[in-house]
């Protein structure tokens, strides 16, 4: 059954996939989740990275055992074909809602920021369009739009600045004033803005040098953490503890704080560069979710991916209330941890079955 | 086959599907009026008076300022107002002012309606705020100022940090809202009066519970800047009473620095505050003008110097002791190495419990180049 697939991801491939999925809306609201522990917020996305780091290791265990094969094809391999389908569909269902919850939320913060008087039809169609283009092209595609668009937007962590001259570094130092709940809940609703290095199991099979693939998917992982590390830091020194737990886009805010002679409002400028960002996201989960159905139906049709966008589309506009969007997205966005501790689960069941599964 | 069928089809689709678009409600750039400047003043608990300021660009116009005003509850509420009375549709985008009258900073909602311009993503955070005394905020934009600049662009101006008004606070929407929302620091707002057809800064107004308490003078002022650590070099004017009579002298700061050390003990807290200070003597009036050009004069003078500014530092933290409140934020000093959560009541215990070691070095490091 196994199909030789061609290699064709390079090292820093791997880095800017790694990097880029991890990166997109969540670290806009990154310091309001962590705002349950206050100023001590500063270590956590450094405790974020161990952990990602952590749990990166069995997942590159997993599939250098199946060099050939994504998480999907292991899953069949590992509980059976019927059993592995079920746990694949509902993969690709968190995946589907998660681009959806992505673009409704970033569609918000354009909507208040710099398109105020429109409805968002017309852009998302366009976003999805765009999206469609570059995942079509393949992993490749979306791995040089992944480094293309780190360079374009790092830039944005110039303007913020301003903001970190004006504030008062006394803020950082970690006091440890919180109780055990307020670190479970900042743990619970932080760990999001680094979640995407998962998706490194389903482009596995496309990476050249995968003994080397840990390495490459740490230094990703790093550069994502240290840009969070980064905004996490000029939140504390610059916002009172009131302000962290009540301003939903600190980033958007941050921003505000610049002053160019040429240029008014930088935070306009840079929340409509951030769509580099949200699609280089996005695009490697729906390729993710394409791969999915592929293996799913055992076929490689193109048409899965128009299938996949008009879903996101659908699920964007169902008419529901707001409120009950808010807790797909919610509870879906949960879901995520259940997919980093699934390696885990399938290199136990890979150890118990090992001789059966080689055979 | 049927591509090209689709392809037609999608095409016919297209141009017809124009017909069901909406007409587009976009406003022209030409009919967007730019406020510069809100206004509040204060009328009763309920209600207040909110003017705008907009620039007037046409050639046809009198005036170079449009001023609206309406009675509103609520902010947003007259704006939707304003925009009935007015011939362009307003946006926040430029607004770089806001104002507000002594009566509301005293007694009314200050924080609120301030936190309801945050909130809104047009308006910038850098828009800065002014308590308004003598006249109403509305009065004030009204008011011809006939050698000066469209109102908008005067006001502005004024505000912004330049050398003259070290002691200025610039205070922005953000720095008030973070100010008043944080335990540790009380907000500060400049207040700006008209005298003769000019506006200044007179003095500055101390906030405690988000309520306006007290104005302080500009040399109180440059205090608090000096003591925040934001190193603004301007020119310090002393009156020296040392002994020598009155002397005054003009020194212009061209280093200072500031360490503050707290005991971290907040049963009975204590502060050390060193202020080294490097600074050029522009003038001096008084009776030691000869000992200016021996190093033993000057270094007497310097003293004198240290001794006047703890004095003034002293007589000025006493005061903040007294109204209970903390616009330098020195309660930060005991919050960062507090293990627990830090609240509002702490910080006021505290201030009134502090107990401050003032150390002032200067040193004239010139005085010119006559002899």
């Amino acid at each position: 059954m196994s199909t030789q697939t061609k290699k064709i991801l390079n090292g820093y491939h791997v880095v800017f996939l790694v990097q880029s999925a991890m990166l997109g809306t969540a670290i806009l609201t990154l310091p309001r989740e962590l705002s349950a522990v206050g100023y001590s917020q500063t270590v956590f996305p450094l405790l974020f990275g161990v952990i990602a780091s952590l749990t990166l290791w069995p997942m590159i265990w997993l599939n250098r055992k199946y060099p050939n094969e994504n998480l999907f094809r292991i899953n069949e391999l590992l509980l059976g074909k019927v059993l592995g389908k079920i746990i694949n569909v509902l993969i690709i269902l968190q995946i589907t809602v998660f681009i959806a919850g992505t673009i409704t939320y970033y569609m918000d913060l354009i909507h208040s920021t710099t398109l105020p008087e429109q409805t968002n039809t017309f852009p998302l169609i366009l976003l999805l369009l765009l999206l469609l283009y570059i995942v079509s092209g393949g992993i490749k595609s979306i791995a040089r739009f992944c480094i293309l668009s780190f360079f374009l937007t790092s830039g944005i962590y110039y303007f913020s600045h301003w903001a970190f001259q004006k504030g008062i570094v006394s803020h950082i130092f970690p006091l440890f004033n919180f109780n055990s709940h307020e670190l479970f809940d900042a743990m619970k609703r932080g760990y999001l803005a680094v979640v995407g290095y998962e998706l490194i199991m389903f482009y596995f099979p496309y990476i050249k040098e995968q003994n080397k693939a840990f390495k490459h998917a740490l230094i990703g992982i790093w550069i994502s953490i240290s840009l969070c590390f980064i905004t996490v830091f000029i939140s504390v020194i610059y916002y009172s503890e009131w302000q962290l737990k009540n301003i939903k886009f600190s980033v958007l805010n941050l921003l505000k704080a610049g002053e160019l002679s040429f240029i008014e409002r930088i935070d306009v400028f840079a929340m409509t560069l951030w769509v580099f960002l949200v699609i280089s996201t996005l695009a490697v989960y729906l390729w993710s979710a394409k791969k999915g159905m592929e293996s799913i139906s055992d076929k490689k049709k193109k048409y899965y991916l128009y299938i996949l966008a008009i879903v996101i589309f659908l699920v964007i506009k169902l008419p529901f209330t707001r409120d009950f969007h808010e807790k797909l997205y919610k509870v879906n966005d949960y879901l995520v941890y259940v997919l980093i501790v699934w390696p885990i689960f399938l290199c136990i069941i890979y150890l118990l079955r090992k001789k059966q599964v080689q055979s | 086959m049927s591509r090209k069928f689709l392809f037609i089809a999608t095409i016919f689709a297209a141009i017809f599907l124009v017909g069901c678009s909406s007409k587009e409600q976009r406003v022209p750039l030409e009919d967007v009026g730019m406020v510069g400047i809100v206004a509040f003043d204060y009328i009763d608990e309920n209600t207040m008076q909110l003017s705008i300021a907009i620039p007037q660009y046409s050639s046809h116009a009198q005036k170079n300022t449009e001023v609206f005003s309406v009675t509103t509850e609520l902010a947003s509420k007259g704006i939707i107002d304003i925009e009935a009375l007015s011939d362009k549709k307003i946006t926040f985008s430029q607004l770089r002012v806001v104002l507000i009258d002594e009566k509301f900073a005293r007694i009314g909602d200050l924080q609120r309606t301030i936190r309801h311009l945050y909130r809104n993503p047009a308006a910038a955070d850098k828009v800065l705020i002014a308590i308004v005394k003598g006249v109403s905020a509305k009065e004030l934009i009204e008011a011809d100022y006939p050698d000066k600049p469209n109102i908008n662009f005067y006001l502005n101006d004024i505000l912004k940090p330049t050398i003259n008004t070290a002691f200025n606070p610039n205070t922005n929407i953000h720095d008030f809202v973070y100010t008043g929302t944080n335990p540790v620091i009380d907000p500060i707002i400049p207040v700006i009066e008209r005298k003769d057809q000019k506006i200044e800064i007179s003095s500055v107004a101390l906030f405690k519970n988000n309520k306006m308490l007290e104005t302080i003078s500009a040399e109180d002022a440059y205090i608090i800047q000096n003591l925040q650590k934001k190193h603004k070099i301007a020119p310090l004017s002393i009156t020296l009473n040392q002994g020598d009579g009155t002397e005054r002298l003009v020194f212009n700061i061209v280093k200072s620095k500031v360490n503050i050390k707290s005991n971290k003990n907040i049963d009975s807290p204590k502060l050390t505050i060193s202020l080294v200070i490097n600074g050029a003597l522009i003038e001096y009036k008084g009776k030691r003008n000869s000992s200016l050009y021996t190093s033993e004069g000057l270094s007497k003078i310097e003293n004198d110097i240290d001794k006047q500014i703890k004095n003034n530092i002293d007589q000025f933290l006493d005061k903040l002791k007294e109204y209970q409140v903390d616009p330098i934020g020195l309660s930060e000093y005991f919050r960062m190495y507090y293990n627990g959560k830090w609240t509002k009541e702490m910080t006021e215990d505290i201030t009134s419990k502090l107990q401050i070691d003032v150390q002032v070095k200067t040193s004239i490091i010139s005085t010119g180049t006559l002899d």
